[in-house]
């Protein structure tokens, strides 16, 4: 990958003068007086270079990320139980069977309730509690750290957590019944009606950390000096927020989200650890990651759960294109490095 | 590994690599011929096992070791994989080209998978396919690992299913007699419910146990023809398969398992529906003979439940099948298709012999499969088995077993939902007949 000097010296350095670069190479200090151009390297000690530095890294990530997203698409045209090679071409039975299984788009429902709800829920919560925690006050850190260490919790842990806690005989209910609140008992983790909030409220205490320590840094960008002469001008405490502190937070919100969206449709480990391999779906939590593992590894229908694979590479890949397109274009113009100067 | 084995290995790689290219000229069908090894040629006998626990393994380190003693140019050398884990590193293996020469074998729909891509090789013939052999570990156990004719694994072991229960709680509820048909069932939960007692332990978020009850009711429901021909043709239209999800939705209706059913695990820690079971919690749980030692690691002192009795699935009284016809989980060990034909036979055969046989009961505590090593057998509920296994008209696999990975994870899925009322009973049909169509 080319850093913007890179693009800027193929541009500016003119036609290459063979055999100077060896024999003129200009000291530091010329080099800093004359700006910013040394020698220009010979164009096969630059494929060199390229081939070094990038060579390891594009090697890994065509091996374990673009083969295996290559030979799932493959896979995916085969009834295929995982012994042997897969010789049952099926074309596109698989996917027809995927779009039309009702389990499957009622998996995808969730997948959008728990996107919705995360921004919904989230957003505004973190922003609140970067605000307050942005101001001086005492304990700050204390609460910093403490919003932060439901993140730094393995999910896995979470979960068990959570399921202990939330089980039908578990501390939750027993603590409702104690405290006289009886009534207010739930089948938290079984009841379909309930346990997608469950699930979601898991889902917000777990993320939350992360969103008000982005917006927390986002909070550091936002300039005194507008503050203050928001302030001069006499703009109270929540104008100033409303008005100038928000539009500023902007591009920190945007990534956000970006990053939840994209979270939200990759939910697995709670909920297969929380509702196990095969409750999910009766429970009303199943997402699309949860299908593909059920459906595929469980029921040994690989060329199925390949299909499954690709079905949820494409649904995201088109999320992350559109957003990216339509909403984090302002934010990334000019940081950039486009191919052409 | 000697020199021919790493041919073999790379042939397989090589073939495995040129199927992931879209040619398929090495794919199965055909059962392979395996190996043969040259007189006092040194071997090494891998072999893939589930034997987890402390005496298992010394129950397998020491067969190992009196079979190497007398074969003197063979090594055996085991790899014990945690159970949940052996079916998809035993898969992995078997496509790179890697698979062990001996390995457990679950049979049913997985086994026919297996073949069925070449993996297996066929026993018959072999030294634990002699008459002496099939006489004494029972011809059916044969069949039940056999597909057309050829014997794809030996069998080592049967763990029929029925319902475990207190004799403590049975007593304090006043039930005296055990049930014998399902009204006798119903009638034992209504005084286990009067007197404050959880009727019966189920471990629905883990599916399978939930399914276990329609399994059986199904084994009571359908005459045998039915269950066989459904095995091979996948299809659920006979009415008494209807029938079955309706008794798992009338039992439901009794409201007779622990709360929280569907959050519960199976085996998990003492909230699981065996330790349920273990601390007195619940009566009753449906399981298969290999209940004993799970409740054992799950009673307060770690020390077997001394009340845990066992009875037969109870009849139905609109029931086709026989009362007497035993389901329960029939398993055995495979050699793969790249091994020694002669020596995996015999090895099989050593391993099943009265006496390992004998071992066997002693490190795993479920019954042996040996006719001569059935006098070992000491608690009342093994003798139960064994009784019912000898007067079993029928002995069948669980059914999502037999139906393989596809129909019958549809079939544990769908029993959950019959549980929570989500569908009905011919919902449930229609839910597993599409999984087949689909499968």
């Amino acid at each position: 990958m080319s850093t913007p000097e890179h693009v800027r010296l193929d541009v500016s350095a003119g036609p290459p003068a063979a055999g100077d670069g060896a024999v003129q190479a200009p000291s530091p200090a010329a080099a800093a007086v004359r700006g910013t151009v040394p020698r220009r390297p010979r164009p096969w000690r630059r494929w060199l270079e390229i081939v070094l530095l990038a060579g390891p890294g594009t090697a890994v990530f065509v091996t374990f990320v673009i083969l295996p997203v290559v030979m799932a698409a493959y896979y995916g045209f085969f009834r295929w139980s995982g012994y042997g090679p897969p010789t049952e071409f099926v074309g596109l039975r698989n996917y027809q069977l995927i779009l039309t299984d009702g389990a499957f788009l009622e998996a995808l429902g969730h997948n959008a309730f728990i996107l919705v709800s995360s921004l919904v829920l989230q957003g505004p919560v973190a922003i609140a509690i970067a605000l307050l925690l942005n101001r001086r006050m005492r304990g700050r850190s204390l609460i910093r750290v403490l919003i932060f260490v439901p993140y730094v919790l393995s999910e896995v842990i979470v979960a068990i957590g959570f399921s202990l806690m939330l089980h039908t005989t578990g501390a939750v209910n027993d603590v409702l019944e104690r405290v006289g609140l009886g009534g207010l008992r739930q089948d938290w983790l079984a009841d379909p009606d309930v346990a997608i909030w469950t699930l979601v409220l898991i889902l917000v205490w777990k993320y939350i950390g992360f969103a008000v320590i982005l917006m927390l840094a986002g909070l550091q960008g936002v300039p005194d000096e507008v503050r203050e002469a928001a302030a001069i001008d006499g703009a109270s405490y929540w104008k100033t927020q409303w008005y100038i502190t928000l539009p500023l937070l902007g591009p920190t919100v945007r990534i956000w989200a970006f990053l939840s969206i994209i979270g939200s449709l990759q939910v697995f480990d709670l909920v297969y650890v929380i509702w196990g391999q095969y409750v999910a779906n009766t429970a009303g939590t199943s997402t699309m990651a949860t299908y593909m593992v059920a459906n595929g590894r469980i029921s040994g229908a690989y060329g199925y759960g390949s299909a499954v694979a690709v079905v949820i590479f494409l649904i995201s890949l088109a999320v992350a294109l559109v957003y990216q397109r339509f909403l984090l274009r302002r934010d990334t113009e000019g940081a950039l490095t486009g191919g052409a100067a | 590994m000697t020199g021919s084995n790493r041919r073999r290995a790379y042939t397989a790689a090589a073939c495995a690599l040129a199927g992931a290219l879209a040619l398929s000229a090495c794919s199965g069908g055909s059962t392979p011929e395996g190996t043969t090894l040259d007189e006092g040629e040194p071997y090494t006998l891998t072999v893939w096992t589930n034997y987890t626990t402390g005496p298992g393994q010394d129950w397998f380190e020491g067969l190992a070791a009196d079979f190497m003693a007398e074969h003197e140019n063979i090594t055996v050398e085991a790899q014990h994989v945690q159970n949940e884990e052996l079916d998809g590193k035993l898969q992995t293996a078997m496509n790179s080209g890697d698979a062990p020469d001996v390995f457990l074998q679950r049979g049913g729909g997985k086994m026919k998978d297996m073949a069925a891509a070449g993996q297996l090789l066929d026993l018959t013939g072999t030294a634990v396919d002699a008459p002496e052999m099939r006489e004494k570990l029972g011809d059916a156990s044969y069949e039940a690992l056999s597909i057309d004719g050829k014997l794809l694994a030996a069998p080592q072991l049967i763990q029929p299913g029925g319902i475990w229960y207190s004799k403590d709680l049975f007593d304090e509820a006043g039930i005296t007699e055990l049930p014998e048909t399902v009204e006798d069932l119903e009638a034992a939960i209504g005084k286990l419910q009067d007197a404050g007692i959880t009727p019966i332990a189920l471990g629905g978020k883990d599916a399978w146990p939930a399914a276990h009850w329609y399994y059986f009711f199904a084994l009571r429901e359908c005459s045998t023809e039915t269950l066989e021909a459904t095995n091979e043709s996948l299809d659920f239209s006979a009415e008494c398969y209807e029938r079955a999800a309706q008794d798992v939705a009338d039992l439901t209706a009794l409201e007779p398992f622990n709360e929280g059913f569907l959050t519960t695990t199976a085996q998990q820690g003492a909230s699981s529906s065996a330790g349920l079971l273990a601390n007195h919690k619940a009566a009753m749980e449906l399981m298969g003979a290999w209940q004993p030692g799970v409740v054992m690691n799950l009673t307060p002192d770690q020390k077997p439940l001394p009340d845990l009795g066992w009875f037969p699935f109870p009849q139905v009284a609109s029931g086709e099948g026989d009362a007497a016809a035993v389901m329960g989980g029939q398993g055995g060990f495979s050699c793969s298709a790249s091994a020694p034909k002669e020596l995996c036979g015999e090895f099989l055969a050593f391993m099943n012999s009265e006496e390992n046989q004998e071992g066997f009961y002693e490190a795993f505590g479920t019954i042996p499969l040996h006719d001569d090593a059935k006098d070992v057998v000491t608690h009342e509920y093994d003798e139960q088995m064994l009784d019912a296994l000898a007067g079993a008209s029928y002995v069948s696999d669980f059914l999502d077993t037999n139906y393989g990975q596809q129909v019958g994870t549809a079939l544990n899925q769908a029993v959950v939902e019959l549980l929570t009322g989500s569908i009905d009973s011919a919902g449930f049909v229609s839910a597993v007949s599409d999984a087949a169509a689909r499968g």
